[in-house]
C-alpha cells in the first residue's frame, strides 16, 4: 500500500493528543457526581464487573481517526488486473531431442507438468493456445478460453524430428496476430520452449524482428544440460540445448529468458509466467474504503458513548 | 466555638419541631429503661455519699471516721457509722456520628438532621431529675467531647455543639478513616465508670470492629441504638448512569442504574448490611431503633423505645 499524499499522515498526531485529553478528562474532578453514604456498597458490586467496555467509546473513536486521517492521506494499494482481450501461446519443442532424460522425469514429460501449472494459473478470461513443433510446425490450437483443448493438444506430444524453431515461431505469431495488426488494446505474448539448435527452416532471430513489429514479446526458455543424450544408432547422441539463440531472441522480441536445467525450475518458471502473462498492475484508489471504516466507527462510537452518557450534565 | 472541619451541610432543614407533649411521653420510656423503679433490674453504684441512709454498721479500721453516726455511738456504746445510698444522678451519654455520610437526605430531611433531633430530645430529657448529659462527637476529624455536666447549661451546651453541622467531604480520594465508631464507644467506656445511659445516633457505615467496644458498654450500661436511613441508601432509582461518590473516601464510581440487576443487586447487598447490622445490635445486647429520613421521627422514635 502506498500513500499519494504522506503529508497528511502528521495527522495521525492526533491520536495521542486525543488519548491525553480523554486521560486528562478522566483525571479531573468531576461535577456531574452525586454524593452518595451507600457508594461502598455499589463499589462492591462494580469491582467484580469487567471494566473493559468504558474503553471502547473512546478506543473506536481513535480508530475513526486512524481511518480518516489515512483516508486523507489517499492510499493506493496494487491490484493485479487480467488484460481482457490478451492471447497468449505457448510453443513447445516436440523434436526427438526432448525424449533426453537429463531433466527428470524427461524433458518432454516437465514441459507438460509446467505448462498445465502454467494453465491453472493464468486469468480465466486469458486466451491460450498451445502448438509442438518438430522440423516444422505440428499441431497448432488457435488461442482460446477453453483450457481442455489446450491441455489435450500438450498431452498428445510426442518427441520425434528435427528442430524448425523459426518457423514454428512464425506460425505462432500468426496465431496471436491473425490480422498482422500491432492492437495495443490486444496484448499477445509468446512462451517459447526449446531444447536445442534450430536445425531447419527460418532463423528464430530474424522472426523474433517480426514479432517485436507486432508487439508480440517473446519469453523464451532453453531446456535440458550441455551432457542431455538421447540414444542414438549404437552410441548416445548429444543433444545440447542452444541459449544464445533463445536469448537473442528474447532480447530482439522484448520479451524475457530463462535458462532451466530441472524440472522443478520449469513449473517455477511458467507459474510465473503464468501470473505475469495476461494481467498487469494497476494502483487502485483506497481512500474510500478507509474513509467508509471511519464514519462507521465514529457511528459505533457516537452510539455506544451516548447509551453510555452519564444521567447529569 | 467552633470545631475545625465540621461545618452545617448543605440542604440543613434542623430537626422540626419538638412537641412537649411528646417529649414528655418519651420521658417516661426512657426513663424506664435506663433507671427502672424495682431494684434489682440495674447495677448497683455501690454505697457511698447521699442523703438516703441505707445502713448502720460497727466502725471498722479503715472507715471514714466523717461516716460516724453520733446517734448511734451512743445508743450501743460501740462507734457505729452509717452510710448511705450514692446520689442516683443518671449520666446520659449522647454518642452520635457526625461523619460526611450524615449530610445526605432525599426525602424530609437529612439523617443529620435527624440525629440532631434525636441528640436535642435526649438531651432535654436527659437533665430532668438531676441527671448529668454528656456528649462525644465521632466520624470528624476532630471528636467533640462535652464532659458530663448537669442544668441548663448542659443542654446548651450540646445543643450548640449539635448545631456546627458534620464533617465535610472528602476533597480528594483518600483511605477511609474507619474505626472512629470503635474508638468512640472505647473511649466512653472509660469515661463513664458508673452505671448510665448511653445513646448512640449513627448510620452505621462503618465497617470496621465495632460490635466489640459496644458488648463491652453495654455490660455496665443501658444502650440505646439509633439508626438513621435514607430510602434512596436502601433501593437505587433508575436515572441511568451516575457517577456517586463516596462522602467519606472521596472514591468515584460509575454505574448504570437502567440495568434492573445492579439494582436488585444493590437492595439486596444494602438489606443483607442492615439485616446484619440488627443481629449484631442483638448480640450486643442492646435496643436498636430505625429511624428515616422520612416521616415523623420522634413518632418513630418513641414507638422504637416502648
Amino acid at each position: 500500500m502506498t500513500f499519494t499524499s504522506p503529508v497528511a499522515l502528521l495527522g495521525l498526531l492526533l491520536i495521542p493528543l486525543l488519548v491525553a485529553a480523554l486521560w486528562w478528562r478522566e483525571k479531573r474532578p468531576r461535577r456531574d457526581v452525586v454524593r452518595f453514604p451507600a457508594a461502598s456498597t455499589l463499589q462492591a458490586l462494580v469491582a467484580s464487573e469487567p471494566r473493559w467496555p468504558r474503553y471502547v467509546p473512546p478506543a473506536l473513536l481513535a480508530l475513526a481517526l486512524l481511518a480518516l486521517t489515512l483516508s486523507f492521506a489517499k492510499p493506493e494499494r496494487t491490484v493485479t488486473v487480467a488484460d481482457r482481450q490478451a492471447s497468449v501461446m505457448l510453443v513447445t519443442d516436440a523434436s526427438g531431442s526432448m525424449a533426453a532424460t537429463d531433466v527428470e522425469p524427461s524433458r518432454l514429460e516437465a514441459v507438460r507438468a509446467a505448462a498445465k501449472d502454467f494453465l491453472d494459473k493464468v486469468p480465466g478470461d486469458l486466451r491460450v493456445g498451445a502448438m509442438s513443433f518438430a522440423q516444422e510446425p505440428l499441431a497448432t490450437t488457435r488461442p482460446t478460453t477453453d483450457r481442455d483443448t489446450v491441455r489435450e493438444l500438450i498431452d498428445d506430444t510426442i518427441a520425434n524430428g528435427g528442430t524448425g524453431t523459426g518457423d514454428a515461431l512464425d506460425v505462432a505469431i500468426k496465431a496471436v496476430r491473425p490480422k498482422g495488426e500491432k492492437d495495443k488494446d490486444k496484448p499477445a505474448a509468446i512462451v517459447l520452449l526449446s531444447d536445442g539448435r534450430t536445425t531447419s527452416g527460418r532463423n528464430p532471430a530474424i522472426v523474433a524482428q517480426r514479432a517485436k513489429e507486432l508487439r508480440v514479446p517473446v519469453y523464451t526458455v532453453s531446456l535440458g544440460t550441455p551432457e542431455g543424450t538421447v540414444p542414438g544408432n549404437g552410441a548416445p547422441f548429444p543433444v545440447p540445448p542452444d541459449p544464445e539463440t533463445m536469448k537473442r531472441v528474447a532480447q530482439v522480441s522484448g520479451g524475457k529468458f530463462y535458462n532451466v536445467t530441472d524440472s522443478s525450475r520449469l513449473s517455477d518458471i511458467y507459474t510465473r509466467l503464468g501470473r505475469q502473462i495476461g494481467s498487469h498492475e494497476e494502483q487502485r484508489d483506497m481512500s474510500v474504503v478507509f474513509a467508509a471504516a471511519g464514519l462507521l466507527a465514529l457511528l459505533a462510537a457516537l452510539a455506544l458513548s451516548s447509551r453510555r452518557a452519564p444521567a447529569l450534565p | 466555638m467552633t470545631t475545625p472541619g465540621v461545618a452545617p451541610p448543605a440542604g440543613r432543614q434542623g430537626p422540626g419541631p419538638l412537641p412537649r407533649a411528646l417529649l414528655q411521653a418519651l420521658d417516661l420510656r426512657l426513663a424506664r429503661r435506663s433507671a427502672s423503679p424495682l431494684p434489682g433490674e440495674h447495677h448497683s453504684p455501690g454505697v457511698g455519699q447521699g442523703t438516703e441512709l441505707t445502713q448502720l454498721r460497727p466502725y471498722e479500721v479503715g472507715d471514714d471516721v466523717r461516716q460516724l453516726d453520733a446517734a448511734a455511738t451512743a445508743r450501743t456504746g460501740e462507734p457505729h457509722v452509717r452510710l448511705h445510698v450514692p446520689e442516683r444522678a443518671l449520666t446520659t451519654w449522647v454518642v452520635i456520628d457526625v461523619s460526611p455520610s450524615m449530610a445526605f437526605g432525599t426525602v424530609d430531611r437529612l439523617k443529620a438532621d435527624v440525629a440532631h433531633g434525636v441528640g436535642l430530645a435526649v438531651a432535654q430529657l436527659a437533665v430532668r431529675r438531676g441527671g448529668r448529659l454528656a456528649m462525644l462527637s465521632f466520624g470528624a476529624e476532630n471528636p467533640r467531647l462535652l464532659p458530663p455536666s448537669g442544668g441548663r447549661g448542659a443542654v446548651a451546651r450540646v445543643r450548640r455543639a449539635l448545631e456546627e453541622g458534620v464533617a465535610v467531604d472528602a476533597d480528594e480520594p483518600r483511605a477511609p478513616d474507619r474505626g472512629a465508631l470503635g474508638k468512640a464507644l472505647s473511649r466512653v467506656g472509660k469515661m463513664a465508670k458508673a452505671s448510665g445511659l448511653v445513646v448512640l445516633i449513627s448510620d452505621f457505615r462503618d465497617e470496621d470492629e465495632w460490635q466489640r467496644p459496644l458488648r463491652r458498654l453495654s455490660l455496665l450500661h443501658s444502650v440505646v441504638t439509633v439508626e438513621i436511613s435514607d430510602p434512596r441508601e436502601r433501593e437505587l432509582p433508575a436515572v441511568g448512569r451516575l457517577a456517586v461518590v463516596d462522602p467519606e473516601t472521596g472514591r468515584v464510581v460509575e454505574v448504570d442504574t437502567n440495568r434492573p440487576k445492579l439494582r436488585w443487586k444493590f437492595a439486596a447487598a444494602e438489606a443483607d448490611r442492615r439485616a446484619q447490622l440488627a443481629e449484631d445490635l442483638r448480640r450486643a445486647g442492646v435496643q436498636h431503633i430505625e429511624l428515616s429520613t422520612e416521616g415523623e421521627w420522634l413518632r418513630d422514635l418513641g414507638r422504637g423505645l416502648r
